[in-house]
């Protein structure tokens, strides 16, 4: 699969690839089984330390998303759960577009709209966080 | 492998320097002593042998001076210091490595040419003498480790490619002036080399036993010196 | 759970006459990990790595690399075993070919790799029977990073190793870095390319006027450096918002710019209580909080 690692978006980049490999498997871009490219090679192609793939390859292996074997590689172990995920991912999408809808009729810009997304996710994730 | 890149270091100016000398040795067997005073065919030779151990001194010098220029204060110049030092040996072991080649050659650069003399002399049919040709050696080497250690020192405190040998060889201008006067000749070792004090003019040879003491005292000299450019480029900072 | 560092220095200084080239540099780095070495030009970085290589004499304060200390010569000698070191604008010996210089290097490195040598001689297109003199300065960077990487090292010690390298040498040092650093390498480099940092680095350092003014883990920086744009109709008094994490307050009539480094959401909660009429919070990159910490000293 292909990775994008965003230097600007605030996020650590063993966060940004942990959410697009779960992304990868939600859409179905990633089936149960799959291999993923082994840490070193991984982090050869995106030029990055190495350690910051071994850190979300564990933090999924973790999560029961990964299965690392010892010298072959990393697998995906996607459960049944996960499957239903796909259809509400879907249905959150639709929500959104409506809402950015909503939001150009009465006027916002994009960039304001994005502004806003970006402070109220932030918000919830730094009180998640505590 | 240090020693592989000594030689390469300095492997044109010794070669140059070898043949050059040793060109110039020959020459000397071969037709100096139509230049000598007439006599017997051993003063001849005798003449040969001082005038050529007289050009042989000169030379030496000049060439183990500009052999010796170089090593890690140069390499600092050229910007490969920082590659030198960052193996794993200690600036020490490097100016050791660095004296024993320059040793080696200056050695070789003495002693091939005075072989080199009697060879000629024998197929020509000339005269020679084993024993003034050892003890014109043993004057030669004892007395040129000093310049040779001269050298190795300038090299340690000057860096300029051209300033160094300009600095080495106004240092060993002003030794031979400056010792060159009738009373200080005792402490000159260029006087030493050339030993003008065991000549004989009459005979034109070489008298009296080698004088192994003060060849030693030379060489000892020649060792205190090594060891203060030693510890000059140990404490350099670079 | 804390590992010994590859490099440790508490209170290194050195002193060139009355200039304080560095001044108790207290610097951990850490083993298995990419660690970069920012600073503006006469910060102190290539002083602090020649003292650690005992090239420089510290005049205070005491270092250990690889667990040796570096002012032993003898300890010098042997931590050099395990440190490859390629300092800015390294010359090589020109004399040598790259084969020759290749066969003298190796002598003394019993753990040299010849696959990583024959890779990179492939990968840098260097013509092993060319003299070295007669290399561009590119492809002598590329020898000199060769020499370190096929050593084996556990600490690759190098300093602006992407002066003088296209974009397609430097991308291929930044892969042939993150190579060495998967098998085991500790990587601690300086560098001007703060975007090539950015992305491979996992700890940055920064060096300012022969101080340390940073030491983080890039993921803490992406995660918890925040700049915070607030406008006010009445301007709260600056000491108001002053609290831990808070790096620099700006104001310019009715806003005012934060840069915070931590309890970004803290100071929000803090500034709502003040009424802005407007709140923006985005991510800040590494280059403006390098800018900001060269300047604020």
């Amino acid at each position: 699969m292909f990775f994008k690692l965003n230097t600007s978006i605030g996020q650590p980049f063993y966060v940004q690839l942990m959410q697009q490999i779960r992304h990868a498997a939600e859409s179905g871009a990633l089936q149960d089984g799959d291999q993923l490219p082994g840490i070193r090679t991984l982090a050869e192609e995106l030029v990055v330390s190495p350690n910051t793939v071994a850190r979300a390859y564990s933090e999924l292996e973790h999560e029961g998303l990964l299965e690392l074997r010892q010298g072959s590689g990393a697998f995906l172990t996607i459960k049944r759960r996960a499957r239903g995920l796909t259809e509400r991912v879907q249905a959150a999408s639709r929500k959104v577009e409506d809402l950015i809808e909503e939001l150009h009729q009465e006027g916002l810009q994009d960039n304001e709209i994005w502004r806003l997304f970006e402070t109220a996710l932030f918000h919830r994730a730094e009180i998640g966080a505590e | 492998m240090l020693w592989y890149k000594a030689w390469l270091e300095t492997r044109a100016r010794f070669l140059i320097s070898l043949f050059g000398i040793l060109f110039l040795c020959s020459y000397c067997v071969l037709h100096l002593e139509q230049e000598a005073v007439p006599g017997t065919l051993l003063s001849y030779y005798n003449y040969v042998l001082t005038e050529g151990y007289g050009m042989l001194v000169m030379m030496w010098v000049l060439a183990v001076t500009l052999l010796m220029m170089g090593g890690l204060l140069r390499e600092h110049a050229l910007g490969s210091a920082s590659f030198t030092l960052g193996l794993p040996v200690s600036r020490r072991r490097l100016m050791m490595v660095r004296v024993g080649v320059g040793a080696l050659e200056a050695s070789a650069i003495a002693i091939i040419p005075t072989a080199s003399m009697c060879v000629i002399a024998s197929i020509w049919g000339k005269p020679f003498s084993l024993s003034q040709n050892l003890f014109h050696l043993v004057l030669l080497l004892a007395g040129g480790a000093f310049f040779f250690a001269i050298a190795l020192l300038v090299s340690s405190v000057v860096r300029g490619e051209y300033t160094a040998p300009v600095v080495a060889l106004g240092v060993l201008l002003l030794i031979a002036v400056t010792l060159g006067d009738q009373k200080m000749r005792l402490f000159s070792p260029l006087e030493f080399m050339l030993g003008g004090e065991y000549f004989n003019r009459s005979s034109s040879l070489l008298v009296g036993p080698i004088p192994w003491v003060r060849a030693g005292l030379w060489v000892c000299l020649a060792a205190l010196l090594t060891w203060v450019a030693v510890r000059v480029v140990d404490r350099k900072e670079f | 759970m804390n590992p010994t560092p590859v490099i440790e220095t508490i209170g290194l200084s050195k002193t060139y006459g009355k200039t304080d080239a560095v001044s108790g540099l207290n610097l951990r780095v850490m083993p298995n990990c990419i660690t970069a070495f920012l600073g503006l030009n006469g910060a102190g970085k290539t002083t602090t790595i020649k003292m650690l290589l005992g090239m420089i004499r510290p005049s205070g304060g005491e270092a250990r690399v690889l667990g040796r200390q570096i002012d032993s010569s003898d300890e010098s000698v042997e931590l050099r075993r395990s440190v490859a070191y390629v300092s800015e604008s390294q010359r090589l010996y020109d004399y040598m070919t790259v084969a020759q210089i290749i066969r003298f290097t190796r002598s003394f490195y019993p753990a040299w790799c010849a696959d990583t040598e024959k890779t990179l001689l492939r990968m840098y297109e260097l013509p092993p029977n060319r003299k070295i003199k007669s290399l561009s300065k590119g492809m002598r960077r590329k020898l000199a990073l060769l020499l370190a990487f096929a050593r084996k090292p556990d600490l690759l010690i190098l300093d602006e190793p992407s002066d003088g390298l296209d974009p397609v040498g430097i991308e291929q040092l930044l892969e042939t870095l993150v190579s060495q650093c998967s098998t085991g390498t500790s990587i601690f480099f300086s560098s001007h390319q703060i975007a090539e940092v950015e992305r491979v680095a996992d700890r940055v350092c920064m060096i300012h006027k022969g101080r340390l003014v940073m030491d983080a883990s890039l993921d803490e920086v992406r995660e918890s450096y925040r700049q915070i744009d607030l406008v006010f109709n009445a301007l709260p008094d600056e000491y108001e918002l002053r609290m831990p994490g808070v790096e620099r307050i700006e104001s310019r009539g009715h806003q005012v710019r934060m840069i915070v480094s931590a309890n970004a959401e803290s100071v929000i909660e803090r500034a709502r209580a003040y009424y802005p009429s407007s709140t923006e919070v985005s991510p800040i990159g590494l280059r403006e909080i390098f800018l900001d910490r060269v300047k604020e000293n």
